[in-house]
């Protein structure tokens, strides 16, 4: 069976010679939920403008169900496309709009209606429907712009930053509907975002990119426990990234020289040998503080060696959560953050002295040279 | 601004003196098309206020010394050629702005090229296409010879007020419309141009108007057959009457009416959005 997407060795080349995307090889199946992420620039929405037919492929092949595309114009490729400005048109009506893909298809005006009063059912748009968008909120828009692309049946729906100028709460709710839409109608979606917690919450894999370069793909906890490339480990979740050199292995974890002692961790790339440069990636949530009073020897053993000293320089209270910026003895800064309650004797800033530790099993140890960025 | 008396009214002597330049001319040739006739002439004192000039111009009063003036097919002439030259330009610009939304090799050149339209000597224009039509053989004549004249001319105000419209013009919106099937000559048709309609227009009434009224290309490229500005220039090196006059303010009121055409219809277009962004300050 073929995938419903599929993309071979793709490259972007701008005729100045700009990079802006390279190598890119993917395969996704039917119904799944997939998010680009990276920072602006990094070859994301270009990727998606390939897919779409916006964007010429300088090179390799994109394939939806097994066949080519490349050289179909937009307007022909069985995908729906949807923009962070919502690109209505502004001389319609919205029934208008949401008709109008069916009506360029030669549709007869009663399966136009009957086919638009469904998704406007779907998405509660019955009420504006004879309405311009102009006058309407974000949210409404950016569903009528959703009843758009998917009522023409696209076999895989493009999604550019589509949360992208939605304030907060609404982002939040958006998120949720799109999420069961697209469960419910069991179309692919590919969704491109910067927003790193948009793509972690909805997706069901999300691909990091950096300059052109694919990073990582991988599902969201394995993407936020176990980074695979340096640029990963700083671009997802709050991590401390401590470089040092792989000393060994022992028993499932691997034992890295630092400039804070010997330090245990998981090996993420089984093509590192002893002596290699390495960074071993801490999340924020993984680290515990432990007053100086503490012992350290007893320290030690819970956390297998995993314990630094450092000393609190600023700690925050936001709601429920608390975070510290501790720092360490040669100046790196580690950001911790836990729950309140999990501290009831909260370590003040600029005073207290304390243990740093974690588990063996919460770092992650990686390469120290990155895929794309240099 | 407000402490500052002495600059508040040098400015506001400043902006009379603009008005008064701008429209002395045309007060003092509307009072002197009411001069009395057949005997008046082009100055103060009015012996007598008349219509008799306005009459004179549509032939509703008795010969006498002064001739009528040669405007009759002069005017469906340089009406004609206008209208011709808005079309032409407006389209030749529309297309040409829409291939400069994406740059390609040699568009800084291009650029250039169709702005030199515009910004050459007129004189040198016409008489540079007189020349070369001789040359050629080609017969000079309003329609052929001037309306290339005029097409050159009026081209790039055409292209740069749609290039400003193109600026503005949210690419998604056509992209959006690809993506649901539609073909690029067909969104073209249905979404673009209801969208750029406003600029259109605008390039119309700029063509329309800058043709309607040129005079230096037109004088050597126009041939045997003269337009409104040359048939009006012609009668200036006889005699000049208050007939002159009266036909100024016609035609001014005639441009005045145009303008009034395009307010109408910019506000028709305009209204739509007005109404939806007075509806998003309710909500």
């Amino acid at each position: 069976m073929a995938y419903d997407l599929e993309l071979i060795g793709v490259e972007k080349v701008y005729d100045n010679g700009t990079v802006a995307v390279r190598n890119f090889d993917l395969q996704v199946e039917k119904g799944e939920f997939i998010s680009f992420v990276g920072p602006s620039g990094c070859g994301k929405t270009t990727t998606l403008r390939m897919i779409a037919g916006f964007e010429s492929i300088t090179s390799g092949e994109v394939r939806i169900r097994g066949e080519r595309i490349n050289d179909l114009p937009a307007e022909r490729r069985p995908t729906s496309t949807i923009f962070q400005n919502y690109a209505l048109f502004p001389h319609m009506t919205v029934r208008q709009n949401i008709e109008y893909g069916l009506t360029v298809k030669g549709l007869p005006a009663a399966e136009r209606r009957n086919k638009a009063d469904s998704i406007m059912s779907k998405l509660e748009l019955l009420d504006v429907a004879e309405r311009r968008h102009e006058g309407l909120s974000g949210g409404q828009r950016q569903r009528i712009a959703l009843a758009r692309g998917l009522v023409v049946e696209p076999d895989i729906l493009l999604l550019d930053e589509p949360l992208g100028s939605l304030d907060a709460n609404l982002r939040k709710s958006i998120q949720n509907e799109l999420k069961l839409l697209q469960r419910n109608l069991g179309i692919t979606f590919i969704f491109v975002t910067h927003a790193q917690s948009e793509a972690l919450v909805l997706s069901d894999r999300v691909i990091v990119m950096n300059r052109g370069v694919v990073e990582q793909i991988s599902e969201p906890y394995e993407l936020y426990t176990r980074p695979e490339t340096s640029f990963v480990a700083q671009f997802i979740g709050r991590n401390t990234n401590i470089p040092g050199r792989l000393r060994g292995r022992d028993g499932d974890h691997v034992v890295v020289d630092t400039a804070y002692g010997a330090l245990k961790g998981c090996l993420n790339d089984d093509s590192l040998s002893e002596g290699a440069d390495i960074i071993a990636v801490v999340p924020a949530e993984a680290i515990d503080v432990h007053q100086l009073t503490a012992d350290r020897s007893e320290l030690a053993e819970r956390y297998q060696g995993n314990v630094i000293e450092g000393f609190v320089q600023t700690a925050d209270v936001v709601g429920h959560t608390v975070s510290y910026v501790i720092r360490l003895p040669d100046d790196r800064e580690v950001l911790v953050e836990s729950h309140t309650e999990k501290y009831s004797d909260a370590f003040e800033a600029g005073s207290s002295q304390v243990y740093l530790s974690w588990l063996p099993n919460e770092a992650t140890v990686i390469a120290a040279s990155s895929k794309g960025g240099r | 601004m407000g402490n500052r008396p002495f600059l508040r009214s040098a400015l506001a002597f400043y902006t009379l003196l603009f008005i008064s330049f701008l429209y002395a001319p045309f007060v003092v040739l509307g009072i002197l098309s009411f001069q009395a006739g057949p005997e008046g002439g082009p100055q103060f004192p009015i012996i007598e206020w008349s219509v008799y000039w306005y009459e004179h111009i549509f032939g509703l009063t008795p010969p006498s010394r002064v001739a009528p003036l040669p405007i009759g097919e002069a005017l469906i002439r340089s009406l004609s050629l206008a209208f011709m030259t808005m079309v032409t330009s407006t389209v030749l610009g529309t297309m040409t702005a829409q291939a400069f939304r994406r740059r390609f090799k040699g568009s800084g050149f291009v650029f250039y090229l169709v702005v030199l339209g515009m910004i050459v000597p007129g004189v040198l224009v016409g008489l540079g296409l007189a020349l070369v039509a001789n040359n050629l053989g080609i017969s000079r004549t309003w329609w052929g010879t001037a309306y290339v004249a005029h097409v050159l001319y009026t081209f790039p105000f055409a292209f740069l007020v749609m290039l400003a419209i193109f600026n503005r013009f949210d690419r998604s919106v056509e992209e959006a419309a690809w993506s649901l099937g539609v073909t690029p000559m067909r969104t073209f048709r249905k979404v673009t141009f209801p969208l750029i309609f406003p600029g259109v227009l605008s390039s119309m009434l700029f063509a329309f108007t800058l043709s309607y009224d040129e005079f230096p290309r037109t004088l050597f490229a126009a041939g045997a057959d003269l337009t409104l500005p040359l048939a009006i220039y012609g009668t200036f090196s006889v005699e000049i009457h208050p007939n002159i006059f009266a036909f100024g303010v016609l035609t001014t009121l005639f441009s005045f009416s145009i303008l009034a055409v395009y307010g109408i219809l910019m506000s028709l277009s305009v209204r739509r959005a007005r109404r939806a962004s007075i509806q998003e300050d309710i909500e």
